[in-house]
């Protein structure tokens, strides 16, 4: 699904952010990227949507070359890429529902599939009774669930998450980290970057760490450490 | 496709709203800037269309009676042809039709007036360019004229119409500059305001690249902004251009004083033509800005 080989990304010369990365994610995988701040986990999502391209090496998402695409099509590589934030990135006014049916109307789905679609995806996430809120309404374990919804909305073959659980506070991680894992289980590609040294010992999947832009671990069923 | 249209112009309007003084200034400066543009150039047709027949060193006119006859235009002829090359260095007869002609022309949408003629009340006449410009030698040379059977009048390029010629020239040349200058600036402002559109909006753009929305359902919300306040201050400045058609254009051509300058007016295709040249000039200059500011504030 995932494939880098030897991928190098520097934003300055002397201080590259990913320095001969090679890894390969299979379908339906469910993958943690370990390691400091600064250490290129951040830099390693945004090579996988296109945010960033590589200064060296190739990236494969779905059997395709993403490097190389044509700027014009990077918008239906994502649409099959769903992504969650840190910081939740909600349109602050617009309700649940509205923040969701965002995702599908800027990709010109017709609204009878929206309709359908955004009360069932909230109903998946545990928000049904609350879609007219607003998310300042919300609590953030509630608002990730939102911005959970809208990355999935459009049921994408891979989901990157970047410290979803960063600002929520353990108990609440624990909730959404369910929902990623109910995600992964329907086929899901979940690669997710964290610090949450508890999450990844509970969850023992595949972790990938990395220090000062190097893989230095790659091991499934693994441990923070 | 009607679900993508709806939200699309769902979008337009909000973004409009939101920054509507700016988008009103935008929209006045386009029709201040196409207004002066416009007005230059009725000016310039109403100078040519007055001063036509004294153009290429015309310094006199003599109009024959409408029923003057044949012998009678033949003997001024005759008269023209044996001074070719001594005080006169080139004439033009002009006949009844060709004088219907350009009555008809100029009058068009007037039908009142139109009906009250017909080619045989029309004089025909000869224009005259003598050798020699120097006012009283032309009106000797004329005055010569005045006293032939069938000869109506006879009408001089005086030094009046020479300097009217040349300062509705300057005007009008003034105008166009400062309209020309305008409509940068109301480039610039249209640039502007689409670069605050955009940025009071980067959260929204962002999600919108993030989920994939192309990369054109991204720009068109923002071109269609732009392109509105040109069109929309094309549309605005033509009221003005009626305006400046009737009351100033036309009452000079009917001031008193000014009798030498009959058929300073602008004809209804002169003005339809300079109407639409103006909503196609704001549209190209909204067009323009709009453009940089997608790609210059909007890299997708």
């Amino acid at each position: 699904m995932i494939r880098l080989e030897n991928v190098t990304k520097e934003y300055n010369p002397t201080s590259p952010a990913l320095i001969d990365a090679s890894a390969e994610i299979e379908k339906g995988e469910f993958v943690f990227l370990v390691g400091a701040s600064g250490s290129g986990k951040s830099t390693f999502i945004r090579l996988l949507n296109r945010e960033e391209k590589p200064t060296s090496g190739k990236v494969y998402v779905a059997g395709k070359d993403i490097v190389g695409l044509s700027s014009w099509k990077v918008p239906f590589l994502r649409r099959n890429i769903g992504c969650i934030f840190q910081d939740f990135r909600l349109l602050p006014k617009r309700t649940v529902a509205e923040n969701v049916a965002f995702a599908l109307e800027v990709i010109g789905r017709p609204k009878h599939v929206i309709d359908q679609q955004v009360p069932a995806i909230l109903d998946l996430v545990g928000l049904s009774e609350k879609s007219h809120r607003m998310p300042d309404e919300l609590s953030g374990g509630e608002q990730q669930r939102v911005s959970i919804a809208r990355a999935f909305v459009n049921r994408p073959l891979i989901l990157l998450a970047d410290e979803p659980t960063g600002n929520l506070d353990p108990d609440t991680a624990v909730g959404i980290m369910r929902l990623l894992d109910r995600i992964n289980r329907t086929g899901t590609t979940v690669v997710m970057a964290t610090h949450d040294r508890g999450i990844v010992d509970t969850m023992r999947r595949r972790v990938i760490e990395l220090k000062d832009g190097e893989i230095v671990r790659d091991q499934s069923g693994g441990q923070y450490r | 496709m009607i679900g993508k249209a709806r939200f699309l112009l769902a979008e337009t309007g909000q973004n409009i709203w939101r920054n509507i003084a700016l988008t009103l200034a935008s929209i006045l400066v386009a029709a201040v800037s196409l207004t002066l543009f416009g007005t230059s150039q009725l000016v310039a047709r109403g100078v040519e269309n007055a001063t036509q027949r004294w153009e290429g060193g015309i310094e006199f006119v003599v109009f024959m009676k409408a029923d003057a006859e044949q012998s009678q235009l033949d003997a001024i002829e005759a008269l023209l042809e044996e001074s070719r090359g001594e005080e006169i260095n080139d004439w033009d007869f002009v006949s009844k039709e060709e004088t219907f002609n350009e009555f008809i022309e100029f009058f068009a949408g007037d039908e009142e007036l139109l009906d009250t003629i017909s080619v045989e009340t029309m004089p025909p006449s000869f224009r005259i360019q003598p050798t020699d410009p120097d006012a009283g030698a032309v009106a000797a040379l004329g005055g010569t004229f005045e006293s032939k059977p069938g000869v109506r009048t006879v009408v001089f390029a005086t030094e009046v119409i020479r300097e009217i010629q040349t300062n509705a020239e300057k005007i009008s040349q003034v105008m166009l500059w400062v309209g020309v200058l305008l409509l940068v600036a109301s480039a610039i402002v249209i640039l502007t305001t689409l670069s605050i559109a955009i940025s009071s909006r980067r959260n929204e753009i962002e999600i919108m690249k993030l989920v994939g929305a192309s990369n054109w359902f991204i720009r068109i919300p923002f071109m269609i902004e732009g392109l509105l306040q040109g069109v929309i201050g094309a549309l605005l400045a033509l009221p003005f251009l009626a305006f400046a058609r009737q009351y100033v254009i036309e009452d000079f051509s009917e001031s008193d004083r000014l009798r030498l300058l009959e058929g300073f007016r602008v004809t209804d295709s002169e003005f339809l033509f300079i109407s639409l040249t103006a909503i196609a000039i704001g549209t190209a200059v909204a067009t323009v800005g709009s453009i940089l500011a997608v790609s210059r504030y909007l890299d997708v």
